[in-house]
């Protein structure tokens, strides 16, 4: 590690680790109720172990984009962190403000927390992902702001890369696409066309760069391949995803009401979404072909490698399946979303942050540049518990989505009830259930390997 | 690591090209063209151009049975009314074809770093000089 203040990325990964299991708990809880529907009632209601799985998920991915660009910018500027101090007063006020809201969900009744935290002077409580009150959400626009300025003025001063740059377009979208979660207008066309530019513009927009500048930095460290190269084909991945997925929007507007040429646009546009997926896959594969020397942390080779594929699979082709509106008409809601969903997040976004985490802890705990062999192996059995449950995750979901689509949409006169449909696709949440749990495993034996082989030396450079 | 010339290179991607522009865009005919170039080139002195050629011809032709014929067994089977051969026949052909896909896209990126690739599982056994 060259820069002593790249270390405050580590709380950041820690606290991202943290929440992640948190999420993760809350995933398996949830899974429980669909099969038994009073489980933990009424402790833990199904929509508030619902708010607090997403809500989750979308904090500590946050955390671990944070974390990478506290870590990354330094080294790609080649300068020290503008503020150090303000990263780590950040870091405890967003932590505060995540732990405080989860708790809100889980000790108030929604309403009521909306009362005490004043939602009527600026309402934007009670759509999904954006249930976070108002004062939470003005908190977390005052740490994006200032990480921005942190990592921002970094960047001034420093060298500037094209993987720093793209990190920072990618960044600077996500805060300002969140504030169209503070729009919220009394026509609910508008209100819900205008939550997508939250919810859609944000995972199938900016956040494609910064899953893209990740993969790119990890890629550099661990391949040797030129710079040059690497930026190349990073300019062409982003420049695919943000005309693909810009327009791409327009999926989402199929059936809210917005005019019907959105069918066109949105069906065209969003096929066209899994290519800057499909060159990730062939940039990663590529450039570790292409390396110009074995990197001893084959763990984070592993997580960068298994994040494109994954990141293809998930968004590219389970996005393609419901994404033309022909299809969609049928599918819309249904546990087919469920599974892009899920294969979706954890291919794109889980796992580059745990690619980073990978790559950068072992130095944030003073190694050279790898842990040791042991703890790598543990790591590495990590992923494919993690991976593979979720493969089977996504494919039970998918199984439950065709005959629910199958049974309860297309039967004609026939078509049965929801609940009716539930009933008999109850296998299918039986084992997703399953597969759930052994992704929890496997997280377990991820944080397990941040503990095993400290005493050992870490792994040599390969010959 | 074989050896070989820009030209070999641009060959071998050609070919990994075209096996995925049979799975995505153009089915049946890019492989016939695929077919045509390996009537050219399947004796061509390179391995590297042999091998990528021997793979994405002969793994389009066991993929592309794999995926007719199990969809066919199972509509001849199953029938056309049953929701559940409906199920199985989405997910095989979505992680089947996909799958392919995946395979192509790791095919291309051997063949643009000059390396040969067996296609796993349904590849064939490489040529002996690789």
């Amino acid at each position: 590690m060259k820069y002593t203040s790249q270390m405050v990325a580590k709380p950041y990964f820690i606290a991202a680790i943290a929440l992640f299991v948190g999420q993760i708990l809350f995933g398996v809880i949830m899974g429980m109720q669909y099969v038994v529907g009073d489980f933990l009632f009424p402790e833990i209601p199904f929509n508030v172990a619902r708010m607090v799985h997403t809500n989750l998920l979308i904090v500590w991915l946050l955390f671990g984009f944070m974390g990478a660009a506290y870590y990354m910018v330094p080294d790609e500027a080649e300068t020290e962190l503008h503020s150090p101090l303000l990263a780590k007063v950040m870091f405890w006020i967003f932590l505060a403000a995540g732990v405080v809201t989860i708790l809100g969900y889980l000790l108030v009744p929604y309403a009521t927390l909306a009362e005490i935290t004043m939602n009527d002077l600026l309402p934007t409580m009670g759509r999904e992902f954006l249930e976070q009150p108002t004062i939470i959400k003005i908190g977390i626009v005052v740490v994006a702001l200032a990480f921005l300025f942190n990592i921002g003025m970094t960047i001034l001063k420093g060298r500037k890369t094209v993987i720093n740059l793209v990190l920072m377009i990618g960044l600077v979208g996500l805060a300002v696409f969140f504030l169209f979660a503070f729009y919220n207008p009394d026509n609910i066309v508008l209100d819900k066309m205008f939550w997508w530019f939250v919810v859609h513009l944000w995972v199938e927009g900016v956040w494609e760069l910064i899953l893209g500048s990740l993969l790119a930095y990890v890629l550099i460290k661990t391949t040797g391949v030129d710079r040059e190269v690497i930026e190349k084909w990073l300019y062409v991945i982003i420049a695919m995803a943000l005309i693909t997925g810009l327009i791409g929007t327009g999926h989402h507007f199929f059936w809210i009401g917005t005019p019907g040429y959105w069918q066109w646009w949105g069906s065209i546009f969003s096929a066209l979404e899994p290519i800057p997926f499909f060159m990730m896959t062939i940039f990663a594969f590529n450039m570790v072909n292409k390396r110009r020397r074995q990197h001893p942390n084959k763990a984070a080779v592993l997580w960068a490698l298994g994040c494109s594929v994954m990141a293809f699979l998930g968004a590219g082709v389970w996005g393609f399946m419901h994404t033309l509106s022909f299809v969609n008409y049928y599918t819309h809601g249904s546990q087919i979303t469920a599974a892009h969903g899920h294969m979706a997040f954890y291919g794109a976004y889980v796992m580059i942050v745990l690619a980073i985490i990978s790559y950068a802890m072992p130095m944030l705990n003073g190694r050279k540049a790898a842990n040791s062999m042991k703890a790598q192996i543990v790591e590495m059995w990590s992923f494919w518990l993690m991976t593979i449950s979720m493969v089977f995750i996504t494919l039970f979901l998918t199984a439950a989505g065709i005959l629910q689509v199958y049974l309860q949409r297309m039967n004609g006169d026939a078509s049965l009830p929801f609940m009716v449909v539930q009933d008999k696709i109850e296998i299918f949440y039986w084992m997703r259930e399953g597969a759930g749990i052994i992704f929890l495993i496997g997280l377990i034996v991820y944080i397990a390997s941040f503990f095993v082989g400290r005493d050992q030396p870490e792994a040599e450079m390969p010959k | 690591m074989p050896h070989s010339d820009n030209k070999s290179t641009a060959l071998a991607i050609r070919f990994e090209v075209l096996y995925l522009l049979n799975l995505l865009l153009l089915p049946g005919i890019a492989f016939l063209i695929l077919a045509w170039f390996y009537l050219k080139y399947k004796n061509h002195s390179s391995s590297l151009v042999r091998s990528h050629l021997q793979q994405t011809f002969f793994t389009s032709l066991i993929g592309g049975a794999l995926i007719v014929l199990v969809i066919a067994l199972l509509f001849v089977f199953g029938g056309f009314s049953s929701s559940y051969i409906w199920m199985w026949i989405i997910l095989y052909f979505t992680l089947a074809h996909s799958t392919l896909v995946v395979f192509g896209a790791l095919g291309l990126a051997k063949a643009m770093s000059s390396q040969s690739w067996r296609y796993p599982i349904i590849g064939l056994p490489l040529p002996k000089d690789n």
